[in-house]
């Protein structure tokens, strides 16, 4: 049966390939090329704020493309997105944490739920110092912990002038800003401060809401963004497409390596390409080793039931997944994501190919893999 | 049942008894949707409290009462306590008080009393209205562009340089924080206490302002010593509704209090509220305990709501025993 579904489907697929209009990319395992053509469906989504403009970008090119396939997707925070994915009122969650234990036991166990990473980020530490231009300030592990920490207070101090030699730094008062909701951005940072500084780890830990030691806190990476452009004297943590669109001054942050880095997509990827073990479960990239690495990187995720109820809809899904962690790649970088490694893309994959309905995979097990 | 003896004592034409027949079932079926009315409120309001604090019972049974008394909030930790944004709250809400209570009097003073600039009283009570109208999502950006700059530039560093020997205007002033919010609550809750004030005023009898004028008391003599104590009562309820207002208002607040859970002397110093840690912490809250330590806060909120509400029953009461009522 689920043979001849597969024959069918790919003499379906082939078929419609032959009459154009499909996504069409080249299978690795036979060199040729293999089609696949979504059935008409409505996909939702809900999650992350902190994809949400690639994933707008993504889903608006992925309906061009099969304009029989909506994908509606709501930038209403990770854990409203596992909750709603959780209670099935959406296709698919998002979230910038895989689900933990505890929540995929709410969502019928770690096999009920099929974790993938769709899009990668890097985080900026943003600053409001007149006279101290883009890339000018450096940064090392030690300094943004104490920072963060409150040991390091103001921007005279001696520990912050021995790496800025030939940067004239203010009598100014640090004020530090971060993020007051809960958020993946948060995580990541604190995952990043915990994993460089011992002090970092025993006083506050990781968390998407932690206990700041020292700060004022704004909603959102743009009131984050805009406190810091109000604010002589600020710093804080905005994710990087935050700072490119709004022209910040940000600080070039020592990497694992020792080397000065100002944060990029690139300097993402490079990060990304050093963990190739990741998975839901290990997923920590911060603080990664290699010259180009940026230090305070992190995947995002999107979630899906294992076992799709409605199969037509379940189709629509796993191609609609499958063409954004392949060809979708492309929406990423314009929006000041980086692509994901061709790794974490055939993890994906192979996750995807677990996807069923009725106990018949959706995905065509010759499905578009990254060449 | 008086109409139905009604019925039976007056004999009627049976036009006139159909008639009345179905004014009676008309009569019923409006009594019975009117009943139902005020139960489904009453049913809401009990299923509120229920649906508040089952969510609740995870933090509740964990801290207990110690969750008023304990300034620690660390989501890592799982470590939840109160303290911190209720004293933002009542912080804030004093603050507010304290502006809008003299200013909004002064103006109902004004528009009730003063006949000379009758023309003007028009124009005044209909952008008081306007005001109120304002949604607090609007008034909170106008304060998080324009009020925060305005307030770190000009405002703090004046009341540092006259008062600065006081500690709570010490600190640097970032623009943000307790006073900021309480200046944006004041601005929030003046058309509320400027509205119900000016009515309380106008409801003074005539005869006694006519009698103390008489008696050769002046204008303020007579709203000094006349009016002010006949509608203390109401005033007393305009700004216990102002306070209302201001304990619960969510968005204007978050946008401009600073976030920050700590509790400090400084009025520039930033805070939290109870209504913002909620807006803020919920999405991302993961856990029973953290969850149920947000709605342990929403519980917290009504308690003081409550309190509020019903010291204002208590005041008026009181009062309002005295001969004088007024609310």
């Amino acid at each position: 049966m689920k043979r001849v579904l597969i024959a069918l489907s790919v003499g379906a697929s082939v078929l419609l390939a032959a009459c154009g209009g499909t996504s069409v990319a080249n299978n690795p395992s036979t060199g040729g090329p293999v089609a696949i053509t979504p059935p008409a469906a409505a996909l939702t989504g809900a999650g992350a704020t902190f994809p949400g403009p690639f994933y707008d970008a993504a889903r608006f090119a992925y309906n061009l493309k099969f304009s029989q396939v909506t994908v509606n997707y709501q930038a209403v925070g990770s854990g409203a997105g596992i909750q709603q994915l959780t209670k099935k009122l959406v296709d698919f969650g998002a979230s910038d944490v895989p689900m933990n234990p505890t929540e995929l036991t709410a969502a019928g166990g770690s096999d009920a739920v099929v974790q993938i990473a769709s899009t990668l980020g890097t985080e900026s530490l943003a600053y409001n110092l007149p006279g101290v231009s883009n890339g000018q300030l450096k940064l090392t592990p030690k300094t943004i912990a104490g920072i963060f920490l409150g040991t390091i207070k103001n921007w005279n101090d001696p520990a912050l002038a021995a790496d800025n030699s030939g940067v004239s730094l203010p009598n100014q008062a640090i004020t530090v800003v971060h993020r007051s909701d809960g958020s993946g951005t948060t995580y990541i940072f604190t995952d990043y401060l915990s994993t460089v500084s011992s002090d970092w780890k025993s006083k506050v830990g990781k968390g998407k809401s932690v206990s700041w030691p020292v700060g004022q806190g704004a909603s959102g990476n743009a009131a984050v963004a805009t406190r810091i452009t109000q604010t002589p004297g600020a710093i804080g943590y905005v994710e990087l497409a935050y700072v490119l669109q709004t022209n910040m001054t940000q600080a070039s942050l020592q990497n694992h390596d020792g080397q000065f880095v100002i944060p990029s997509p690139d300097g993402a990827t490079a990060a990304a390409s050093q963990f190739p073990a990741v998975s839901p479960t290990q997923f920590s990239i911060v603080d990664a080793p290699g010259q180009k690495s940026a230090p305070i990187s992190g995947y995002s995720w999107l979630m899906l039931y294992k076992d799709q109820a409605d199969k037509t809809k379940g189709t629509a899904l796993v191609d609609y997944l499958d063409w954004l962690v392949t060809d979708g790649q492309s929406y990423a970088t314009n929006v000041h994501y980086a692509k994901l490694p061709t790794n974490m893309v055939k993890a994906d994959i192979i996750s995807l190919k677990t996807v069923t309905s009725g106990g018949a995979a959706l995905l065509p097990s010759n499905a578009p893999a990254p060449s | 049942m008086s109409r139905g003896t009604a019925e039976r004592v007056v004999p009627t034409p049976l036009v006139a008894a159909s008639h009345q027949r179905r004014f009676v079932l008309g009569d019923r079926i409006f009594r019975a949707m009117a009943y139902a009315a005020a139960l489904l409120v009453m049913v809401i309001a009990v299923i509120f409290l229920i649906a508040l604090v089952i969510p609740a019972l995870p933090a509740i049974t964990r801290f207990g009462l110690g969750f008023f008394a304990t300034r620690t909030w660390d989501p890592v930790r799982n470590e939840f306590g109160a303290l911190t944004p209720i004293y933002g709250t009542l912080v804030t809400s004093a603050i507010a008080l304290l502006i809008a209570f003299p200013i909004g009097l002064g103006a109902a003073l004004f528009l009730a009393e003063d006949a000379r600039l009758r023309l003007l009283r028009g124009p005044l009570s209909f952008l008081i209205e306007l005001l109120a109208g304002i949604p607090s999502v609007v008034i909170g950006l106008w304060a998080f562009f324009t009020l925060t700059p305005l307030m770190r530039n000009n405002v703090d560093p004046f009341l540092q340089h006259a008062l600065g020997f006081l500690p709570l205007f010490r600190g640097t002033p970032s623009g943000y924080g307790f006073l900021t919010a309480g200046l944006v609550l004041a601005i929030m809750v003046l058309p509320i206490m400027i509205a119900l004030s000016r009515d309380v005023i106008r409801a003074v009898p005539r005869e006694l302002r006519e009698a103390s004028l008489a008696l050769g008391a002046t204008n303020a003599e007579t709203i000094w010593s006349v009016i002010l104590p006949y509608a203390r009562v109401g005033i007393t309820g305009a700004v216990l509704l102002s306070l209302g207002r201001a304990l619960g208002e969510t968005i204007a607040v978050t946008m401009v209090i600073g976030n920050t859970m700590q509790i400090s002397t400084s009025l520039f110093a930033t805070g939290y509220t109870l209504p913002s840690v909620i807006a803020n912490e919920f999405t991302e809250a993961n856990g029973t305990l953290y969850l149920g330590s947000l709605f342990y806060l929403g519980v917290v909120l009504v308690l003081i709501t409550i309190a509020v509400n019903v010291l204002a029953r208590l005041l008026i009461w009181r009062f309002s025993g005295s001969g004088r009522a007024m609310a």
